[in-house]
């Protein structure tokens, strides 16, 4: 369910919501659990977003680091404190309302994952949409194949989830690898760019599936990291990030060349990214 | 069933469009021409060169309300489209073919409601050009000169008078109760073929070379050094996007009542050739130099419209060469590339 179907008029009106929950992550990230008011459902996919508005200051696109498959009653936002409204929303507490739209985008396509093995490489921030998809296939772990993920981060205090990033490693039934590019003592893990951690990843490449978020210039050297284990061009799936402002495709800031990021991705695999010459 | 109407029936039928409607129409503004609406019925003028600004922009206006909130409540928040009944008067086939384009952009789902709902309450009538308006327009060159659609009724100055041609019922309702016309003729249909031929002949072409190869020709040359030529003149200031009667990108922007709790989002223009148009909060600017900006801006027109929608967005009104402080010329961009073919 789309939570504003009809007309554009209605379509750029936000639903009123709560904050349930705040945990925090980082120095400049946390987590907002939010609940739809009057018993709203947000119905959406990995790695789709909402748009976050805060009457009197304006609108974000955020993207949902809650699984489909956690909780209906509500959802969470990974939110870095980057700007006006990113300042704003931390500034705010439990029970304080705001509007949501959405969820918008396209989504990790789950149904071409299933049976598969899956390398999730997330990078930074993008850890945040990532989150979204490692949960929703922990929750239903059967239907894939290895599951192996890759974390990269500028510093230990930078790594966003560490409580989840404990379980997963606790579970035996996913692979998890950490980097930073600069250690700071007690870290015992890797160091260095992502990329290092390649020497881990061992798929049925032929039967395999990526998934890549992180900050604009990582992509391009995951990508051959990841060419080079032998996954297709059409099985690596990157999501982008632009200018989400309408998210109905018309006001023109998240435009790729020809397509409507906010419309046709965040998530395009690399056999279509790679075809439009200011994706990567 | 067509009109006509004398050259001095036209003034008592603005007077009378104006009980009804709000009317929008070309007048004079210091040495240029601007739509703006009418006060009296003898300011509006049919002659004119192209206006500073579009008239679509009186339907996607700028500070379009979108939303009124409540900041004590937010479950108040209501979306709202302020329509009013309006005739944009004398428009020219160049922008009526703009209008045409906008609709069908943003009639795509999901719709913009706010431009639909404002454009069905919009009467057009349009005034065909028999002489170009000015130089360094390429209506001809996109066909754009002339309009068979998207207007309600259209004026022709045949020479006695005007030709009426009605489009649409609601153009019938405007001119069948009005006393200033009659029913046109044979004699008035001869004559109007003979000055649209006559008119037909004083056009020419800007761009030499054919433009249905444009658009393949453009994907071709996406790396040439045109871009880089334009994009080290461009001052980035977005005159061409704000003047532009197909561009319809937008930011919005929320202001509050002085009552520090009412408040209301509006939709405000913004321009792709701005430097800061696809910087997101994090700092990174995905299209960071004027010369890959130009390239969008011609891309869209001409190749994602193009694909999207079957035509070109650009109508050749020339609006963006004449505000261009930088005297980048979209007719010169156009014959550099076509050139490109014999490369």
């Amino acid at each position: 369910m789309s939570l504003s179907a009809g007309g554009y008029g209605q379509n750029m009106l936000p639903v009123a919501a709560t904050i349930t929950g705040i945990d925090r992550l980082t120095d400049k990230d946390c987590v907002f659990s939010i609940r739809l008011s009057k018993g709203g459902i947000l119905r959406f996919r990995a790695s789709q977003f909402v748009i976050l508005s805060l009457f009197g200051i304006g609108e974000a696109p955020i993207s949902i680091s809650s699984s489909p498959l956690d909780s209906e009653k509500s959802f969470e936002l990974c939110i870095r404190v980057v700007g006006n409204l990113t300042r704003a929303v931390h500034r705010l507490s439990v029970g304080d309302k705001v509007g949501i739209r959405g969820p918008y985008g396209n989504g990790f396509p789950m149904e071409r994952i299933e049976g598969r093995d899956v390398v999730i490489v997330a990078g930074g921030l993008g850890l945040a949409p990532l989150r979204s998809l490692i949960r929703h296939v922990i929750h239903e772990r059967d239907r894939y194949g290895r599951v192996i993920v890759l974390i990269g981060a500028k510093r230990p205090q930078d790594i966003l989830f560490k409580e989840d990033i404990l379980l997963w490693e606790a579970n035996p039934s996913i692979e998890v690898h950490l980097t930073v590019d600069v250690a700071v003592p007690p870290w015992d893990k890797h160091v260095g760019v992502i990329t290092k951690l390649f020497r881990y990843v061992d798929v049925d490449s032929l039967n395999a599936v990526a998934a890549v978020v992180g900050p604009p210039i990582m992509y391009r050297f995951v990508v051959s990291e990841i060419l080079n284990k032998g996954l297709f061009e059409g099985n690596i799936y990157l999501s982008l990030e632009r200018r989400m402002r309408c998210g109905i495709g018309k006001c023109g800031h998240c435009q790729i060349n020809g397509i409507y990021l906010c419309q046709d991705g965040p998530v395009l695999s690399y056999m279509e990214a790679r075809k439009l010459k200011e994706a990567l | 069933m067509d009109r006509t109407i004398k050259y001095d029936g036209v003034e008592g039928f603005i007077a009378r469009l104006m009980d009804n409607y709000d009317v929008i129409a070309p007048v004079p503004r210091e040495d240029r021409f601007v739509f703006d609406l009418l006060t009296e019925p003898s300011g509006a003028v049919m002659e004119y060169g192209t206006t500073l600004l579009p008239p679509v922009k009186w339907i996607y206006r700028n500070n379009e309300p979108l939303l009124k909130f409540d900041l004590e409540d937010i479950e108040k928040t209501k979306a709202v489209i302020d329509v009013r009944q309006q005739v944009l008067l004398f428009v020219h086939p160049c922008d009526i073919n703009a209008i045409n384009i906008m609709d069908e952009v943003l009639a795509e789902e999901p719709a913009d409601e706010n431009y639909l709902a404002i454009r069905r309450a919009t009467v057009i009538i349009g005034y065909e050009c028999l002489t170009p308006c000015r130089e360094d327009t390429l209506c001809y060159d996109k066909g754009c000169h002339y309009a068979d659609r998207g207007y309600d009724v259209i004026f022709t100055d045949i020479g006695s008078g005007f030709y009426v041609r009605v489009e649409t019922g609601r153009g019938k309702e405007i001119v069948g109760g009005d006393p200033s016309f009659r029913k046109a003729v044979y004699d008035d249909r001869i004559a109007l073929m003979l000055r649209r031929d006559e008119g037909g002949l004083r056009f020419g072409r800007a761009v030499a070379g054919e433009m249905g190869k444009l658009s393949h020709l453009l994907k071709e040359n996406y790396d040439d050094d045109i871009w880089d030529v334009k994009g080290e003149r461009c001052l980035s200031c977005g005159a061409c996007n704000i003047v532009c009667p197909t561009c319809y990108c937008f930011d919005t922007v929320d202001e509050i009542g002085s009552d520090m709790r009412e408040g209301c989002r509006y939709r405000r223009w913004d321009g792709c050739q701005l430097e800061g148009f696809c910087k997101v909060a994090s700092g990174e600017n995905f299209r960071d130099s004027a010369a890959a900006r130009i390239r969008h801006r011609v891309f869209k027109k001409e190749v994602y419209l193009k694909k999207r929608f079957g035509r070109s967005g650009c109508v050749g009104c020339g609006r963006c060469i004449d505000s261009c402080m930088a005297g980048i010329s979209i007719i010169d961009i156009f014959n550099h590339i076509m050139e490109k073919r014999h490369a």
